[in-house]
């Protein structure tokens, strides 16, 4: 071998030093870029999305069959048990159902008159199946896999149960990142329904474990607001569509500023055991 | 270029591994950090150039799908495995404590890190709930992941290596 070629064979190489500092840069400006712009929202999720979701759309579905099997087989016993005492509950259940029958009456004109739900049965919805969950401990987002491709666009609504579960925050082809309202960076502009009061309900990590989400800034001053009060997403905010459930109020404490109350909100939503949501195919106009 | 396929394919693995079934097996809704197993362990047995490749890219998979800004965990990725890298020169295939101390070690770090860039800067000081209910299950549920999962990486480095010298010796 001749020495040019042997010299042109030696690896070029950089101390570990300066690669250190380089990628910090890099990685800064990346940050940066992010912070002020998205110019890498489409391109760097659709290469992302195809190479990983389809393994975590594979992966959920088979995991979540184990899981349902191991569930089956450790609960055969217990149902047993619990069929027989259900035989004898039966026989109760009939005599009070008679007079459930009549109260159903009632409620039915009730709800007519109140109207919640029928609200929310006008949006348009596709459902969605959660394919992977956050990969730290420190928020709770969730990947679900429906995208661009169905018309899936940032800042839609995703409920599940009829409570409002978050919206989503980024999207690919056939993927798109939820972030729910108990996720500590996420805030809510809420109302008190019996008081038409606003608030702003905020998720909370420290609250997170006793599944309840905290909220701040209600006014309140002719102490109209009471435990169990249903609040529901306000029509002043500018992501979310207006009287989505979002749970009922656990407690309250006045601030000591004397103007403003806050305390907690237990959502309608059960955020652990979610395996399907709805996407609201609709954004909220805000005139811009 | 064996090496690099086998590396990606580890790191992908064990980040869908991390996103899936481990949020099935959770412990109070607690997952173990994958990517910080695979990131120190890379680092370790392959030095800190290698640790800061795989960092980054440990990083920015989960940047990409989870972090607001991408290139945060990049970051913090990167510096862990270049600190982590600066221990290759102990590294003995047979030893398995001392890696596990540096996953610990590493672990807690970047959980504390988190804390001090996410919470702290937003005004969240109670260290002492996120240290017991968010770092520490954390570090101990990776740690307890770590005990059988580097072991395999640490196999399959050497099987790598093996093949590596007797190829090289092929051309000699």
């Amino acid at each position: 071998m001749s020495p040019v070629i042997k010299r042109g064979g030696e690896r070029f190489t950089i101390p570990s030093k300066y690669l250190l500092f380089i990628l910090t840069i890099l990685c800064t400006g990346l940050i940066i870029v992010t912070f002020k712009t998205n110019v890498f929202n489409g391109s760097v999720n659709s290469v992302a999305g195809t190479f990983v979701i389809p393994v975590q759309k594979g992966i959920t579905t088979v995991s979540t069959y184990f899981k349902t099997v191991a569930e089956n087989l450790a609960s055969i016993k217990a149902l047993q048990k619990e069929n027989e005492e259900l035989k004898k509950k039966i026989e109760d259940l009939t005599t009070e159902n008679t007079n459930l029958e009549q109260d159903k009456y009632e409620l039915t004109q009730l709800r007519e008159l109140y109207n919640l739900d029928a609200q929310y049965l006008d949006y348009k919805k596709i459902g969605a199946r959660i394919i992977a969950k956050d990969a730290g401990n420190w928020y709770h987002s969730f990947v679900i896999d429906k995208g661009t491709d169905e018309g899936v666009a940032i800042d839609m609504n995703v409920i599940a149960g009829g409570g409002l579960v978050g919206r989503i925050t980024d999207v690919g082809p056939d993927w798109a990142l939820v972030q729910t309202i108990i996720a500590d960076n996420s805030s809510v502009s809420g109302t008190v329904l019996s008081a038409s009061e606003n608030l702003i309900a905020t998720g909370d990590l420290e609250m997170y474990n006793e599944g309840q989400i905290a909220f701040s800034k209600l006014v309140d001053d002719a102490d109209k607001v009471s435990v169990g009060d249903k609040v529901v997403t306000s029509n002043i905010s500018d992501k979310y569509l207006p009287g989505i459930l979002i749970g009922y109020i656990s407690t309250i404490e006045e601030d000591s500023n004397n103007l403003t109350k806050s305390g907690r909100i237990t959502p309608v939503v059960d955020f652990e055991y979610m395996n399907e949501v709805l996407v609201i195919m609709q954004l909220k106009k805000t005139g811009e | 270029m064996r090496r690099l396929i086998f590396t990606f394919v580890t790191i992908i693995i064990s980040f869908i591994l991390q996103t899936t079934v481990f949020r099935y097996i959770d412990f109070g809704g607690i997952v173990p950090n994958l990517m910080v197993i695979v990131t120190s362990s890379f680092a370790f047995m392959r030095g800190d150039k290698n640790g800061i490749w795989v960092g980054v890219f440990c990083g920015l998979l989960v940047d990409v799908f989870f972090g607001t800004y991408l290139g945060f965990y990049a970051l913090i990725y990167m510096y862990l495995g270049y600190l982590i890298g600066k221990f290759n020169k102990i590294f003995y295939p047979e030893n398995i404590l001392l890696p596990l101390l540096l996953i610990v070690a590493s672990d807690f770090l970047f959980g504390f890190i988190c804390y001090v860039l996410l919470f702290m800067f937003r005004n969240k000081y109670d260290l002492g709930y996120y240290m017991m209910n968010v770092i520490i299950p954390e570090v101990v549920y990776t740690s307890l992941v770590a005990i059988f999962l580097y072991p395999l990486l640490v196999r399959m480095n050497t099987f790598l290596e093996d093949i590596e010298q007797r190829s090289a010796k092929k051309f000699v």
